[in-house]
Formats: structure tokens, C-alpha cells, sequence
């Protein structure tokens, strides 16, 4: 698969062309031999491309590159192919209860806006509490269920709906 | 190559006792670390203060002692003078060095630091108070002959006070009595757009400072901010140490200065040190201190303000004089009066800082937060970097941007701006984004390199200042060096088994 | 090792008439593998790209790691099947690196008839799947079929080596600790569904993907139900309900994306020991085969020729140089990978017969795969050879291969006649993987030979019954047996059956062969011992 990164808001395509006897990459269909492919991880680091020698910093912050080159920095990103799993969420409006149980607190109120992960609700199922995450960043549409209120597996407890574009 | 401007910093004490048992210093950051390594060669225990939020930072480990300071917010603790006396009692301090920003022109500060048997190492309570006013402090200035725009003060109704400021003429510059940096700030160039200006200009006034009286001044178009570097013993003795150029500025603030002022006139300079001296000896100022002036393009100047503290960009003072300004300080606040005669300095070189700042030049300067992480300092002897970074360190909104001061000295203006450039372009930062090439950029623009300079100079050269995007090739090699950070990139470029990666890309 | 030193003229009459021949073979072979790899009606590919589903191949390319080689098996499977009706046998089959690791391939084509799958497909899934087996080639299945191909169904459902073997040999691949993994881009219907529910891991692209056992249609004529394929067998169901399959994906890419992060996860393979030595490449040119192989199968050529343009700096070791001289043994490297190879240079003899089995020996001894390069008339034949036993002496070697315990692979590089195709590793014989050259012809006897004997049978019938001898119709017996067997002989018609594991171009025989026998370094070596030698 070819990798996807972008650079200045820009998306570029990079493959492997060759392995051997070097390295080649192809950047948007340009062809690089790298004689020198440095190490992998942040900091110091240097490449040999073509008949360049390159002496650079990198570091890596959450799905960026940051990388230092020639006394100017650049953020390159990455696209990942599995960026919607991620969001696997995404389609998911309900916040259900994974065991039956009884509710013992609601945190929010509808109306509320929520970010993936925050507790919208707190159940207790065989002696143990566990806090119901919002699947997704929406706003809470409705809260089904009140306080002491008895659920059972998979019914939900709080609907969520999503943020208006600009709210 | 060791430079003189740099060694004579690092002088001995010229007396054998510490001047002070302890002194707090009593701020954060690079300034921290500058003051410290003065005490240290003044062999006088140093004592910093942090806030749980500064826990490790580099300025808590440059001191001899460090004490954790309360507060709801970092900032909070900072200001908090009433706790950082009772601080610095309780660790035995006799004096406070206040640095620049924070309590450092806070006149209840010096004054409380005063009653509690401390040395505040800055000037009297008064005199911060009275040049703390914009409005007192100018008619100070006014009384002793320095030249001053012509103003107005809402002193009473806002009406009298648009009539007033009518009278000035065009442009205008409305400002908050009792404000400093930017806030606030107004430029209005005709009758019509004065009264809301003014209104305006009250009510923020009020927000920012509770304060709501308002001042306005000649507005000079393309003024250049040129200040002097005073010293005062407080008995009325005063000398200068040359002056500085402040003028290359965005959002009101510096970020690049240098000593001394390209293109001034050799006649407007001495008519301005002398005013200053003047100033200084009127006010019988302690300590160090510097006086800000507006120089118009005819060679006119006014008295803009007087900073009664450590400026932030004294260090390219101290590499063109070799005067070590806070050993002046901390000996004049010990009593031992001025280290100097005025006959016994004289300029040499020139020095440039650049202030590196978390901020993106492309949008607006807006600050920017992150971690660093990766952190290579330039260093040389004709170079101070002068900072409190630490590789891993989080770079929050809670202070202000400014993370280093870059400061390059050299014979000539031309060498000092190409050590500049070399240097900035040998800091590395990475994880946060700063102004570091934006500067690079402003030092080799071809009208900074003439010292064509006013305040107005970035925004004139805005569009020639912007970052130009990389050549193809660069581009190329960065997005190269970024995919074989990758692991999963790595892996797949040199984990293919062989005979395969030999074989490559074949169909059959 | 030595150099072979090759004596070929490459400007001499001969070889440019050889070469502009197998050249032309060659073009012709890639023509037809042209056609059917891409050529599809346009109704077809608008509606896959509507659904916006990629083509199998796209798929393949996407799921490969970039920059390495993907050596597609039976590329002409069914080519002289069904009218034409399904390219490739409808399926793509191949090996290819995924995450660094080798495995088997095996894609259905949504671009023929929805991925129906025809008999030939079934024999070709299950031979992919057999070799995954044989070789323990983890496999990654990409699923995109409607099922049975129902008109055909009896020849495809119901045998020993039909569409049971399929799962059969998923289980026991899984058995073996073989991993599997499907990404169900389409449907997978009846029996296909059994392919991702028998994989150890399965994902399922949102939309597109389905799997079930008895369609919509099928469910509402068996019980009236009205469900839609979604209810029924798609993404949100299989991954969050039923549990048949594992991560759901929304887009295509997505899927081979989550397909590859599961590749990395397997295990490293543990593949037999053997000293891989720095591969070199041959010293001749491979583009002279062309030239050396004849332009007429029944003109022999020296196959040391050919062996020198497929080996490692096309260095050989031959064993025994002066003995049995019409069978050709010895050592060569190809790829690094060290390779006993048998190679005719004419007729077996008794000798080259027990060089042939005794080098099988050495070979099985030394735990060095084995290559056979086949252009086989046959064992000779004649009172004399009888007497000598040449017939022992061939089943010592059919003995030995039979039982050898290393990889075995086979190049047909020309003919392959009668008994000569058993003793050289024929397709029975399960080699590894079989290779056949477009020039290769295969039967029990030539064409010309079995024409005439058929005619010679004709005629001794008339002779019998005292009829007249008409010879306009033993000439047109003559005729008709051999038009029939040339269709038959030719590389086309064993290929469309899968007697071959696909005509490959002679040039492209080394990286197959590096391909293949790294592959075949996945399984362990089978039980030594043979049976009982005829002496």
C-alpha cells in the first residue's frame, strides 16, 4: 500500500520502487535512491538521498513528523488507512449499558455537549461499578434512563445526536 | 575566540564578603537562570520559587535553593507578593531581585518587600509608583526638560478630554492611563473616528486595568522605539549605558533588539542619552532602569515611558558595554553606589537578540503550546542563548511565549546579524512551533540589514517576511525523512524476506 | 561450481529463427494472459466500480507490500473452458509478501459473473489451497464470489476434489497452524461462506460485504422470509451479533489496511534450514532461450544451455558428467537457494535412468530440493532395452522421486511424452509447483506417433474384415486423431485444465523458481525412506 502523508495541507503519495541493491522511493511518482536510511525513531538522524547528505532532527508526536531540516521545521502528517475504525464510533449514537444492571448515576443532562470517552452515566451489574463512555464527540440528544432505573444488556441509556456544523 | 564583551561579565567580585546572606529571585524562566549566575560569581546564595506547575523546571535547579509557591494558577502564585515575602523570610533571604515582568514594577511589592527588613533590588516604591503612571510620569519628564508629545488626560468628563486630544492634531495614539504593553491601544486618524476611539478605548481601560482614565498623544507615523540603559545610585548620581534599539515589533511587543541604534544621528543620540541621564538623576532613581523614547523620522523624540527594572533585552547592553547589569544592580542595592564612572565605558560592536518565541508567524503570532522534543542549543563565545529549556519540557498557555533570548555580538552590524542567522538557524526545536525562521527572515530582509527601521517594519515587509514555501526537492527529502520515521514504514521498506526485496516488483 | 560455458551462436541462422519463433509464442502468451487479466465487458467493470468496489488485481496490488514480487498461479486456468467464459478460472491465485511474510493469495473475480465459481475454479482454488497446505503458506483469502456457478453443479460440487476440498483444506491448514485470514469485499454465498468463518481472522467491508448461507432470494422461497442482505449477512451483523467475522471496515482500503496489520501479527515463519549462499545473477543472457529453445519440438537442444540461463551466475556442479549423458544432473544455486537439477538431454536410457534415481538420492540425503527440467520423449523402448530391464531401472527412478522428502518443482520445458513425464516429476507426481513454457506440448505419445498408430489400427482393422483398403479414410483418421491431439498437446489446453500451476515466459523461470522454492521452505521436509527398488 502506498503511504499517504501530507505536508502544507498538501497530500503526497510515498512508495517503494526498489529495495536493492538500494532503496528507492518515489514521491508523487519521483524516484529518490537512498544510499543512507539513517535510524528509525526521534532525534538526530541523517539520510543520504541521491548524492545529498541530509542532517536532520526528527520527532514523532501523535500521528505527526516533526522534522527539522536544514534550520527549518516541517509537520508532516499521516494519513492512516484505518482512520475510520478509529472512529468506529461514528455511527454509533447510543450509549448502552454492556451488562444488565441498575444506573446509578447520570452525568450529563440533554443538551450537554460530550467528547469521546467522557462518563455520561455510571451502572452498577454484579457489585461492580463501570462508567458508560460516549461513543463518539456529539451533544446528548436524550437521557433514556434515570437514576435506580433498572437496564438490561444493550439498552441504552443516553442518545446522543451530532454537534450542529459551527456549535 | 573569546569575546571581551562576553569575559568581562565573568569579572570576580571586587569585594570579599557576599553582598547579600541570600537573594530570592523572585520570577521564572530564562531570567532566572541569568540572575542566578551572577549570584554565583558574587558567591551569594540564590533561592528560587516555583509553582507545582514549574516543578523541575531549569530555573528551580539553577539556584542554590528553590521554594514551591501556592496558587490557583501559576501566574497567581507569581503575583502573589504577600506569600513570596513570607517565602523568602522563611528561607532566610535578605533581598529580592523581583527580574522583569510579574512583581517587578509592582510599587506594593517594593514597598512590602521594604517593610519586611528585605533589600528590594530595583528602585524606591515611589519612583516605581511615579513612572508607573503614564500620566505622572510624563509630566515628571515634561518638568525636567524631557521632550514629550503633545497630549491629552481624561482626567474629567470624556467630552473635555476628545476636545483635548482634538487639539493635538492627527494622527492619534489612545492609550490606557495606567496600561502597558498593547492593550488597549488606539491609533485614530481623523475627527470622526475620535469619539468612539476614545469610548472604547475607556471601557477597556476599565476592563483590563480598573482604571479608566485614558491618554492620548501624537501619533508619529514610522517612529523607531529607541530606549536607554540608566543606572542610578538614588542619591541623585546617574549614568546611561548607550541606548538600544526596540522598533522591530509585532503586537506591540519586541522581538528583536539590538545595541546600539543603527542610523542615529551622533547628535540626537547624545540629546538623548543626556535626557535620560537627566531624567534619572531628577527622579533620583536607584538601580537600573531604562527611559523609552518615540524618535519621529525628522530626528524629533519624546519621552515615552521610563521601565523601572531589568529590561528583558539588557544583554545586548551588557556585550556592547561589558558591564554586567545585574552585578550593578545587586551592588548598588547593597549600597556600594554606582560601579562606574560615565567617562569609563564606551560602546563596542554591535549586539542583536532575537527573542525566540512559541508563537506562528503565519497566524498572527498566535501562541502555540507543545512539548519539546528535541532541543539543540547553538553556542559560541560570541554568543548568550539565554534560556530555561529543557528537552521534554511542556510548553503551556500559562505563560508568557517567549521561551529564549538569542543574542550574537560581533565588530560590525553585518557579522553581528550574520552570527544571527547562523546561530538561529543552529537552534533546533522541535515539538513546538516558534518564530525561529520568521526571525532568520526579518535579519536578512535587505531593509533590516540597512537599519531601515520603525515600528511599523514587519507589517510594511509582511508579505515579503512569509515563509516561502520549500522547493521541490527539499520537500521531497523532508517527506522522505519523515516516512522512514515510521515504523510500520520501516518495516515494510526493509522487512521484505528474500529472495523477494532482491527480486522487487516483478509479475509474471 | 563452474561456469557453464556455453557454445551458443547468437548470430547464426538457427538461433534467430528460434528466436523470432518463441519470441512469438512468448508475445501470443502474453497476449491471451492480457485478455484475461483485464479484458471485461464495460458493463461489468461500471457496475463493480458503481458499488465502488476495486478490481480483484487492484485489491492484490493494495494488499502486497510495494516493491515485491507476486507470482501469479494458472493465470490461463479455463482458457480453453466454457467458451472463454471465465478468464483465469474466474479466481486469482498467487504467492506475494504481505507485512514481510509469504503467503498464498487466492482472490475471487467479481469482474465474471459476479465471482461465480465455475468446476475450473474450484480446481483452482482447491490446488492453491493445496499448496498452501503443502508448502504451509499462511492464506489470505479475498472474497467477492455469488457461489456455485449452478448449471455446472455436478461438476463442481459433489467429487472428492470439488468445492468440500476447499474447506476440507482450510481445516486443515488450520490443523497445521497454517493462518488464514479473509477480507470479504463482496458477497460469499452458501459454501463460500463456510471461507471466512474457516479463517482465523475475517473482516468485512460496511456496505459491500456479505456472508450467508442462503441469499435474500434463496430465504424468501424457503421460508417466505423477507430480509435484506444486510439484516441478513453484513457488516454490522457478522461483527457485532453473529460473531462470523471480526472487524468490520468501511471502505476497501480500510479492510486491506486492518488485513495487513493482522498479517504482522503472525507469527514469524519457521522455515527449514538450508545456507542460502548470495544470489548472483546467470552469467548468459536469460533472453537466449528464445534462441536455443527450437523451433520444432521434435529437434532437440542441449539443455546445459538452458540451465546455464536460469542458475546463479550460471555456475553448475554437474554429477556424473560422463554417465547416462542423455539425463543431465547436478548442483546450481538459483536465488541462493542450493537445487539438485535433472534436466533431459534426450531419450532415457538404463544409465541416465539409475543416474537419475541415485541423484534423487544425494539430493534427499543432502536435503537439497530437487528442479526437473522436462523435454521428454520417453524411456527407450526396443527388444535390447527390454532385456536390460529398462523398465525396472525406470520405475527405480519413478521410486525415488515418488518418495522424495524434499521440494520438488517442474519446468516443462518442451515436450513431456509417455512414461517419461512420471520418472521427471509430472504433474502426479505433486511436485511443489509445476511451470510449463508456451512452446511445451504434453501427451501419452506425440501427435504424429499416436496419428499413425490410430491410422495403423484402421487399417489392420480393414485388413481383418477383408474390406478394401480405402486410404482417403485412413488418411482422414490420420488427419482427425491428429488435429484433436494437437489441440490437447498444446500448453493452452493443459494449462486451461490445470495439469500446470500456468505457462510462465521462459525469461521469468528464475524468479519463479526463487519465489517458489522460498515458499517451499515453509514446510518441514517429509519422512525419509523409500519403498522397494526393482534391481
Amino acid at each position: 500500500m502506498a503511504l499517504k502523508l501530507t505536508l502544507a495541507g498538501r497530500t503526497h503519495l510515498v512508495e517503494i520502487v526498489r529495495r536493492r541493491p538500494r532503496l528507492v522511493l518515489s514521491i508523487d511518482g519521483r524516484e529518490h535512491e537512498i544510499a543512507a536510511a539513517g535510524e528509525g525513531g526521534d532525534g538526530r538522524n541523517s539520510l543520504e538521498i541521491g548524492g545529498d547528505s541530509l542532517h536532520f532532527v526528527r520527532a514523532q508526536v501523535g500521528d505527526s513528523q516533526l522534522v527539522h531540516l536544514k534550520g527549518r521545521g516541517y509537520e508532516v502528517g499521516w494519513v492512516d488507512p484505518q482512520a475510520e475504525i478509529a472512529d468506529a464510533g461514528a455511527d454509533h449514537d447510543e450509549v448502552k449499558s454492556p451488562m444488565p444492571g441498575r444506573v446509578v448515576s447520570v452525568s450529563r443532562i440533554a443538551g450537554d455537549r460530550v467528547l469521546r470517552g467522557e462518563t455520561v452515566a455510571t451502572i452498577e451489574s454484579m457489585k461492580l461499578q463501570m462508567s458508560l463512555p460516549a461513543p463518539r464527540d456529539g451533544r446528548i440528544a436524550a437521557i433514556l434512563r434515570a437514576e435506580g432505573d433498572a437496564v438490561e444488556k444493550d439498552e441504552a441509556v443516553a442518545r446522543l445526536e451530532a454537534l450542529s456544523p459551527g456549535s | 575566540m573569546t569575546d571581551p564583551a562576553v569575559t568581562a561579565l565573568a569579572t570576580p567580585s571586587r569585594t570579599k564578603a557576599p553582598l547579600f546572606r541570600k537573594v530570592m529571585i523572585a520570577n521564572r524562566g530564562e531570567i532566572v537562570c541569568r540572575i542566578a549566575r551572577t549570584l554565583r560569581q558574587l558567591s551569594i546564595p540564590s533561592l528560587a520559587i516555583f509553582h507545582d506547575a514549574e516543578a523541575g523546571a531549569a530555573h528551580t535547579r539553577v539556584t542554590d535553593e528553590a521554594v514551591e509557591i501556592q496558587g490557583e494558577t501559576p501566574v497567581a502564585a507569581h503575583l502573589d507578593a504577600r506569600q513570596i515575602i513570607v517565602a523568602a523570610v522563611k528561607a532566610g533571604a535578605d533581598a529580592i531581585h523581583p527580574g522583569y515582568g510579574f512583581l517587578s514594577e509592582n510599587a506594593a511589592f517594593a514597598r512590602a518587600v521594604a517593610e519586611a527588613g528585605l533589600t528590594f533590588i530595583g528602585p524606591d516604591a515611589d519612583v516605581i509608583a511615579l513612572m508607573g503612571d503614564k500620566i505622572s510620569a510624563r509630566a515628571f519628564a515634561e518638568r525636567h526638560g524631557a521632550p514629550v508629545a503633545p497630549s491629552a488626560v481624561s482626567e474629567g468628563h470624556i467630552d473635555a478630554f476628545i476636545a483635548a486630544a482634538a487639539g493635538i492634531g492627527f494622527p492619534l495614539l489612545i492609550k490606557a492611563a495606567a496600561g502597558g504593553g498593547g492593550k488597549g491601544m488606539k491609533i485614530v486618524r481623523s475627527q470622526e473616528e475620535l469619539a468612539d476611539a476614545a469610548r472604547s478605548a475607556a471601557s477597556e481601560a476599565l476592563r483590563y486595568f480598573a482604571d479608566g482614565r485614558i491618554y492620548a498623544e501624537l501619533y508619529v507615523e514610522r517612529p523607531r522605539h529607541i530606549e536607554v540603559q540608566v543606572l542610578g545610585d538614588g542619591q541623585g548620581e546617574a549614568v546611561h549605558l548607550f541606548e538600544r534599539e526596540c522598533s522591530v515589533q509585532r503586537r506591540f511587543q519586541k522581538i528583536i533588539e539590538e545595541a546600539p541604534a543603527p542610523n542615529l544621528p551622533r547628535e540626537t543620540r547624545e540629546r538623548m542619552l543626556d535626557s535620560a541621564v537627566r531624567l534619572t538623576r531628577a527622579a533620583r532613581y536607584r538601580n537600573a532602569g531604562t527611559i523609552e523614547f518615540i524618535l519621529a523620522p525628522d530626528g524629533r523624540f519624546f519621552f515615552l515611558e521610563m521601565n523601572t527594572r531589568l529590561q528583558v533585552e539588557h544583554p545586548v547592553t551588557e556585550m556592547i558595554t561589558g558591564v554586567d547589569l545585574v552585578r550593578a544592580q545587586v551592588e548598588i542595592a547593597a549600597g556600594q553606589g554606582l560601579p562606574f564612572r560615565q567617562s569609563e565605558i564606551a560602546p563596542r560592536g554591535v549586539a542583536i537578540e532575537c527573542r525566540i518565541c512559541a508563537e506562528d508567524p503565519e497566524r498572527d503570532f498566535l501562541p502555540e503550546i507543545g512539548v519539546v522534543r528535541y532541543l539543540a542549543k547553538p553556542e559560541a563565545p560570541y554568543l548568550r542563548f539565554e534560556n530555561a529549556l529543557d528537552a521534554h519540557q511542556k510548553v503551556t498557555a500559562d505563560f508568557d511565549s517567549m521561551l529564549a533570548k538569542l543574542v550574537a555580538h560581533s565588530e560590525t552590524r553585518d557579522a553581528a546579524i550574520g552570527r544571527s542567522i547562523a546561530a538561529l538557524r543552529e537552534l533546533v526545536i522541535v515539538g513546538v512551533r516558534t518564530n525561529t525562521e520568521y526571525l532568520a527572515r526579518v535579519l536578512a530582509h535587505p531593509a533590516f540589514r540597512a537599519g531601515d527601521l520603525h515600528t511599523g517594519f514587519l507589517a510594511e515587509h509582511a508579505q515579503e517576511l512569509k515563509s516561502i514555501p520549500p522547493d521541490e526537492r527539499t520537500r521531497d527529502h523532508v517527506l522522505i525523512a519523515a516516512a522512514l520515521g515510521l515504523r510500520d514504514f520501516r518495516e515494510v521498506a526493509f522487512g521484505a524476506p528474500e529472495p523477494h526485496a532482491t527480486i522487487g516488483r516483478w509479475r509474471n | 561450481m563452474r561456469k557453464i560455458q556455453s557454445t551458443i551462436n547468437a548470430s547464426s541462422a538457427e538461433f534467430r529463427r528460434n528466436f523470432a519463433h518463441n519470441k512469438r509464442l512468448a508475445a501470443e502468451f502474453r497476449e491471451r494472459q492480457e485478455a484475461a487479466r483485464h479484458s471485461r465487458p464495460a458493463r461489468d467493470l461500471a457496475r463493480i466500480a458503481k458499488q465502488g468496489k476495486m478490481r480483484p488485481r487492484e485489491r492484490i496490488e493494495k494488499l502486497i507490500d510495494p516493491g515485491t514480487p507476486f507470482l501469479e498461479l494458472s493465470s490461463l486456468a479455463a482458457n480453453m473452458a466454457y467458451g472463454g467464459e471465465a478468464p483465469s478460472a474466474s479466481c486469482i491465485a498467487g504467492i506475494g509478501i504481505v507485512a514481510g511474510k509469504e503467503t498464498m493469495i487466492r482472490a475471487d473475480d467479481c469482474t465474471v459473473k459476479g465471482g461465480a465459481w465455475y468446476p475450473l475454479t474450484v480446481k483452482k482454488i482447491v490446488r492453491a489451497l493445496d499448496i498452501a497446505l503443502e508448502n504451509r503458506l499462511p492464506v489470505i483469502h479475498l472474497c467477492d464470489s455469488a457461489g456455485g456457478f449452478l448449471p455446472l453443479q455436478a461438476e463442481l460440487f459433489p467429487d472428492r476434489q470439488m468445492a468440500g476440498r476447499i474447506f476440507r483444506n482450510q481445516s486443515l491448514l488450520s490443523k497445521l497452524g497454517v493462518q488464514q485470514l479473509a477480507l470479504v469485499f463482496g458477497h460469499c454465498t452458501a459454501g463460500g461462506a463456510y471461507i471466512p468463518a474457516l479463517s482465523d481472522y475475517s473482516v468485512i467491508v460496511r456496505g459491500t460485504g456479505a456472508v450467508f448461507l442462503g441469499g435474500p432470494p434463496l430465504v424468501r422461497a424457503a421460508t417466505g422470509e423477507e430480509v435484506s442482505v444486510e439484516e441478513l449477512g453484513g457488516a454490522e451483523m457478522h461483527t457485532s451479533v453473529s460473531g462470523v467475522c471480526d472487524y468490520p471496515a468501511a471502505t476497501e482500503e480500510e479492510a486491506i489496511s486492518i488485513g495487513r496489520d493482522i498479517v504482522r501479527l503472525w507469527r514469524e515463519p519457521n522455515k527449514i534450514a538450508g545456507r542460502r549462499e548470495p544470489a548472483e545473477a546467470p552469467a548468459y543472457d536469460p533472453e537466449e532461450l528464445y534462441g536455443i529453445l527450437p523451433d520444432d519440438i521434435k529437434r532437440q537442444f542441449e539443455m546445459r544451455e538452458i540451465i546455464a540461463r536460469i542458475v546463479d551466475g550460471s555456475r553448475f556442479h554437474e554429477y556424473q558428467p560422463n554417465y547416462g549423458a542423455t539425463l543431465v544432473c547436478g548442483f546450481a544455486n538459483i536465488w541462493g537457494f542450493k537445487v539438485g537439477i535433472l534436466a533431459n538431454n534426450g531419450v532415457l536410457f538404463n544409465d541416465s535412468s539409475l543416474k537419475g534415481a541415485h541423484f534423487i538420492e544425494l539430493c534427499n540425503q543432502n536435503e537439497t530440493p530437487l528442479l526437473f527440467l522436462q523435454n521428454i520423449t520417453g524411456y527407450m523402448v526396443g527388444r535390447e532395452y527390454e532385456r536390460r530391464g529398462i523398465t525396472k531401472d525406470g520405475a527405480k527412478m519413478i521410486m525415488a522421486q515418488s518418495c522424495s522428502r524434499v521440494p520438488k518443482f517442474t519446468v516443462m520445458c518442451n515436450g513431456s511424452f509417455g512414461a517419461g513425464n512420471y520418472g521427471m516429476c509430472g504433474r502426479a507426481y505433486d511436485g511443489r509447483l509445476l511451470f510449463a513454457w508456451p512452446n511445451h506440448q504434453i501427451g501419452v505419445m506425440g501427435g504424429k506417433q499416436a496419428a499413425n498408430t490410430l491410422a495403423d489400427v484402421k487399417l489392420n482393422q480393414m485388413k481383418r474384415g477383408g474390406e478394401a483398403v480405402d486410404r482417403a479414410l485412413v488418411e482422414r483418421v490420420r488427419e482427425e486423431t491428429l488435429a484433436a491431439y494437437q489441440e490437447q498437446l498444446s500448453a493452452y489446453y493443459s494449462t486451461s485444465e490445470l495439469w500446470d500451476d500456468g505457462i510462465i515466459d521462459p525469461v521469468d523461470t528464475r524468479n519463479a523458481l526463487g519465489v517458489a522454492i522460498s515458499a517451499s521452505l515453509n514446510a518441514p521436509l517429509g519422512e525419509p525412506g523409500y519403498g522397494v527398488f526393482r534391481f
